[in-house]
């Protein structure tokens, strides 16, 4: 009673939240195993798609979007099951009831959405490489993981959002996608401009790589600001 | 008394009432959406000459221009091309400034503006495409091209499809209007971003189509009563199909009155069959209804 009349910082109230998902996440694993697995299996599909007709092709130029194809897939699954838990034993509701920030619920959810992604990520995209796109030179992968790590953020951060809106919905699965994948539309042209870029290099590939990043990371910023904003209608209905 | 079971709840719901003042604009404004979209219509087809350095193989001789009858046909669709364009989104700021409404003050009908604004841009949507896919197929040459402008707009159709499957979705009308409301928002938010992506990165695969020179005085007349005939009949369907939901939920929440209503008639009177009717009240307190005595 003590500490409800102190009320938790926000911070704290953040890590808590945060704390009980990464807590619940690794002692199953159920998600990330899910993520990794579906990520190889997009590259398989890949790989078999296009080993048919490219077998001496130069995929370079297409590898960029290719990559992004994959993380938004992989993001995708990894966003509809995030709030399976939160549904099935009302965990959500208890959430609510709790005297919390709403702001620090989606910081917290947000987060947890993003080191899964980056988790799957820092697995499936040197796999990538390695079956696709061995071509990549090192000085080029810290440029690539930085875009990776622009264009996740702002992917974790409207597919939270998103996936509260369709968590109370009928056919959940299906309408995240619908409105998932018009609503990043701008980061993923960014990012996988930026990509492209980075692979394939070039004599002023800086300057399309830099103004992708820099889009990319205003939209996030932007959009992260609206989301947050919008939050509290979202979930308190 | 009549309304107890209602009070209980913290606010009765109001009737959601139908016919303010815009519909006695209604009769005026068809007339002139017929006037102005014919007259456009009229003037951009038989008046107005074509682009300058239109190319020519047939030969027409049209505002003392001589053209060919592909080019000719396919530039007039210019006229309502753009006008549609734009009435689509003068409706999708409607709908985004509905939304906002609907999610500060909580009123259903706010919502239901939003709906019907976000209904009748998606007809305007489909009329751009329909448009500009036969612009591209006389002009360029192709079905579809990634160009920036399409794909966005494309995006956008995608979006606004999105929020009626989002609609069709959720059952409670609060929880339905909220959640609409912020996908409206974001939207919003999200589609001039998208078009300045597009723009600004250079994509060496599809060049930005750019339009040069300017338009003559004659041009942009047909333009404007095109534009004008179509913001009216933006505004007509908007409003009749308004008055059509509005009715639709007003019927519809008289009958749940109807029904709350009998319900207590026959919970709070429990013996209201041989209670004399004459001068008792429909659905009296229950205590002080003489309980099975008789």
């Amino acid at each position: 009673m003590a500490r409800r009349s102190k009320g938790l910082s926000a911070v704290r109230q953040y890590r808590l939240l945060l704390g009980k998902d990464l807590r619940q996440e690794f002692r199953t694993l159920d998600l990330l195993s899910s993520m990794l697995i579906y990520a190889v299996l997009v590259i398989i599909v890949y790989g078999a798609s296009l080993a048919t007709g490219a077998a001496d092709a130069d995929i370079a130029p297409l590898s960029g979007g290719l990559l992004w194809a994959l993380i938004v897939f992989t993001s995708l699954l990894g966003l509809n099951r995030s709030f399976a838990h939160e549904r099935e034993q009302g965990a959500l509701e208890g959430i609510l009831l709790a005297p919390l920030d709403r702001g620090a619920v989606y910081l917290a959810k947000a987060t947890s959405n993003l080191l899964f992604m980056l988790v799957t990520e820092v697995i499936a995209v040197p796999l990538y490489f390695f079956f696709m796109a061995s071509g990549v030179t090192a000085s080029t992968v810290g440029w690539l993981a930085l875009v990776l790590l622009v264009g996740t953020v702002g992917m974790a951060g409207i597919g939270t959002m998103l996936a509260t809106i369709t968590a109370h919905t009928r056919g959940r699965d299906v309408l995240l996608a619908v409105l998932f994948i018009p609503l990043i539309f701008p980061l993923l042209y960014a990012c996988a401009s930026a990509t492209t870029a980075a692979i394939v290099g070039g004599a002023f590939w800086m300057d399309t790589y830099s103004l992708g990043l820099m889009l990319a990371g205003a939209y996030d910023a932007i959009m992260l600001a609206v989301c947050w904003w919008l939050y509290d209608f979202v979930i308190g209905a | 008394m009549r309304w107890a079971l209602s009070d209980s709840n913290s606010k009765r719901r109001r009737l959601p009432e139908s016919g303010q003042w815009p519909d006695k604009l209604m009769v005026p404004a068809i007339i002139a959406a017929a006037v102005f979209s014919t007259a456009g219509f009229l003037d951009a087809m038989l008046r107005v000459g074509p682009v300058n350095g239109a190319s020519v193989n047939g030969f027409a001789l049209i505002g003392g221009q001589v053209v060919d009858h592909v080019q000719l046909l396919s530039q007039k669709i210019f006229y309502f091309h753009m006008p549609v364009a734009i009435v689509s989104f003068v409706l999708l700021v409607f709908a985004a400034y509905y939304c906002v409404r609907y999610l500060v003050s909580r009123e259903l009908r706010f919502d239901t503006c939003a709906q019907v604004a976000m209904e009748v841009s998606l007809l305007f949507v489909i009329l751009t495409m329909v448009t500009g896919d036969l612009w591209t197929r006389f002009e360029w040459g192709v079905w579809w091209t990634w160009d920036p402008r399409l794909t966005t707009y494309l995006i956008l159709m995608l979006i606004i499809i999105a929020y009626f499957i989002l609609r069709n979705a959720v059952d409670e009308p609060e929880r339905r209007a909220t959640y609409c409301s912020v996908i409206g928002v974001i939207a919003f938010v999200d589609v001039p971003i998208c078009f300045m992506i597009t723009r600004l990165i250079p994509s060496s695969l599809h060049p930005v189509v750019t339009r040069q020179g300017g338009m003559t005085g004659d041009m942009a007349a047909a333009l404007a009563l095109c534009l004008i005939g179509m913001l009216l009949v933006g505004f007509v369907l908007y409003r009749a199909r308004f008055a059509q939901v509005r009715v639709d939920q007003r019927v519809q929440a008289l009958k749940d009155e109807l029904a709350l209503f009998e319900e207590e008639g026959r919970a709070g009177a429990g013996s209201a069959d041989v209670w004399p009717f004459s001068d008792a009240p429909l659905a009296a307190e229950p205590h002080t209804q003489p309980s099975g005595e008789d």
